[in-house]
């Protein structure tokens, strides 16, 4: 009963936000394009960091090699723009497959820095190369259309959404919460972790590698320092754990609510706003780690003392 | 040949204060198990510590870099001891995340404090060098690179001399029987991220010296300290020492032969094959 409650919901606040560039004043509908790309984003970390638990720095990657895939696909190829967006995706899911098998070996923090490091050797790369237009990036044609670039953003995030709600409901999820809990017992179970791992890791790469094509074509312009910016990277991981990682709406809510919080702030009080987001995001770890959808979950019977309780819990 | 030479002078001395860079994040992720990402802006921050009791207080950089180390250790110790130790037992997610936060208060923090210009300390004798069969030495440098191994030497001594020292890696390798031995786990955890902070500060402290500071810098050298820590291992201050020289060896020959774009694809790419290779380190035991 409650999940049909939530599920109409979801429906409904899709359909209003569908609506949104029909009333909006164009700033609004910019700053609906950038939370919905984050939100995407958010969700495709929640496959391989929040369900595999394997916190990946390198997803920046898969979105500035969706950027340059697209961008290359329509300028140098001269394809269409939809066509470019799955010349992206498809770029980034062959090198997801590629890097998958070497670095998902890696656990933990050694993931995190290989995954980190990988995203650098990238940058350096393509800041190097003459189809990427090095260091000046490239230009790509001016589409004037604010509310198509939303609708797609918007359609990414559902669909994404969608995605996660499968695995989250699947044998395949199943797998990779498993590989998440202990990764030892899920392969004693008879679970494949080297495909699984590699599968969520894919996945993650096409989402991320369409919201990077979107981005490209609606901002005309990518360079390498801001296509493969580990600052997105870093959001991506901030929004999923605030909203809460390993749940189906978490990273959406977390992605909405900072993206929020950020907008209002840089333009009430700009000179410290960045200050005041750090504050948040530590205030946000201390007191609910595991993020808004746990706080919904159980403020109820918790009460106040959820808080103190969540403290205590990983105190020395 | 004389280039090479040159370039072999530069990577090494350029080595020792990476290897400075690295010992404190090193140590905190051997004993705390948490990667300081904010490890970076407390470098940051101990150059800024320095270069105001050099304009301010007109004190020579190389006298006021115990002070800035003491500065710098308190705030470690606080930061630790209140905020830190809340979080210690989350899993790596939080952590790393928390650390993340303080590296943009603290880069924010110095925006707002010190300006966005570009700072660096300058003493009279910032120009003087001698000459090395025929390679260039700068004094400074050499200077920092000496305090460098002086300091990551001090450290090993103290780790496995001195009875605090002995605490620190009996809590890093079993907790509870470090517990049952008298040691407060508290107190320990803070005393180290004071070290670490320390460490960093004094590092910063060189930086700042020989090259340029603002409140930015804080991301790169964090990375930069993650591959050295890497390719050194944990288990070992003197692993830091190699992969300081390493890093500077092979930043310096790719700006040399192949070019300066190409240096973190160097750097960075000698991170990704270590660890896919050889994930504790070209020296470590396990981390």
């Amino acid at each position: 009963m409650r999940a049909r409650v939530v599920v109409t919901l979801c429906v409904v606040v899709a359909v209003l936000l569908a609506g949104v560039p029909w009333i909006a004043s164009p700033a609004t509908i910019e700053f609906g394009i950038n939370m919905l790309l984050l939100a995407a984003l958010a969700q495709s970390w929640n496959i391989i960091g929040g369900y595999t638990g394997y916190p990946s720095f390198g997803n920046s990657v898969f979105y500035g090699l969706g950027s340059y895939g697209t961008a290359v696909a329509m300028l140098s190829w001269q394809l269409p723009f939809g066509v470019g967006l799955v010349v992206g995706a498809v770029i980034a899911v062959v090198f997801a497959l590629l890097l998958g098998r070497a670095v998902l070996r890696l656990r933990g923090h050694y993931f995190a820095i290989c995954t980190l490091g990988v995203a650098e050797v990238m940058t350096a790369i393509v800041s190097n190369l003459e189809i990427t237009g090095r260091n000046q990036g490239l230009v790509l044609p001016l589409l004037k259309g604010n509310v198509l670039f939303y609708e797609l953003s918007l359609a990414l995030v559902v669909v994404a959404t969608l995605v996660v709600w499968w695995i989250a409901r699947s044998r395949f999820g199943f797998g990779l919460v498993a590989i998440r809990e202990n990764e030892e017992a899920a392969a004693s179970m008879g679970v494949d972790t080297t495909r699984y791992k590699i599968f969520a890791f894919a996945i993650s790469a096409a989402i991320g590698a369409v919201a990077g094509g979107i981005h490209a074509y609606w901002i005309t312009f990518i360079d390498p320092v801001s296509a493969f910016d580990i600052g997105l990277n870093v959001k991506m991981i901030i929004m999923a754990v605030f909203g809460g990682p390993g749940s189906i709406l978490g990273p959406v809510v977390g992605a909405f609510v900072l993206s929020a919080i950020s907008e209002v702030l840089s333009s009430e009080i700009s000179t410290v706003a960045g200050l005041f987001f750090g504050i948040v995001i530590v205030v946000a770890v201390v007191f609910m780690p595991r993020g808004i959808a746990d706080l919904l979950r159980r403020f109820h019977t918790y009460r106040w003392r959820y808080f103190a309780a969540n403290v205590r819990a990983t105190r020395v | 040949m004389n280039l090479l030479w040159q370039g072999i002078v530069n990577g090494v001395l350029l080595g020792g204060l990476y290897a400075l860079m690295a010992l404190g994040l090193a140590l905190v992720w051997g004993v705390l198990n948490i990667v300081n990402l904010a490890h970076g802006a407390l470098i940051m921050l101990g150059g800024y510590v320095c270069y105001y009791l050099f304009t301010g207080a007109h004190i020579d950089p190389f006298v006021a870099l115990p002070i800035t180390a003491a500065v710098l250790f308190v705030v470690g110790y606080a930061i630790q001891r209140r905020l830190l130790n809340l979080v210690i037992r989350a899993p790596m997610f939080n952590t790393l995340l928390i650390t993340f936060g303080l590296d943009v208060v603290l880069t924010y923090a110095a925006q707002i404090a010190f300006s966005a210009d570009f700072r660096t300390v300058n003493p009279s004798y910032a120009g003087a060098n001698f000459s090395l069969l025929g390679a260039t030495v700068p004094v400074v440098r050499l200077l920092a690179f000496v305090i460098a191994l002086a300091l990551t030497f001090g450290l090993w001594l103290f780790l496995t001399r001195t009875p605090l020292g002995r605490a620190i890696r009996a809590t890093s390798q079993n907790l509870v029987a470090a517990r049952l031995y008298g040691v407060e786990p508290r107190r320990i955890y803070a005393l180290t991220f004071g070290i670490g902070a320390a460490l960093a500060g004094a590092a910063g402290a060189l930086y700042g010296v020989v090259s340029q500071l603002n409140p930015y810098i804080g991301t790169s050298l964090t990375a930069k300290s993650f591959v050295i820590a890497i390719i050194g291992g944990l288990s070992n201050p003197l692993g830091v020492i190699v992969g300081g020289l390493v890093l500077g060896l092979v930043e310096s020959m790719t700006s040399l032969y192949i070019g300066a774009t190409y240096t973190n694809v160097a750097s960075f790419g000698i991170l990704v094959l270590v660890l896919i290779v050889r994930p504790t380190g070209l020296l470590g035991r396990t981390a």
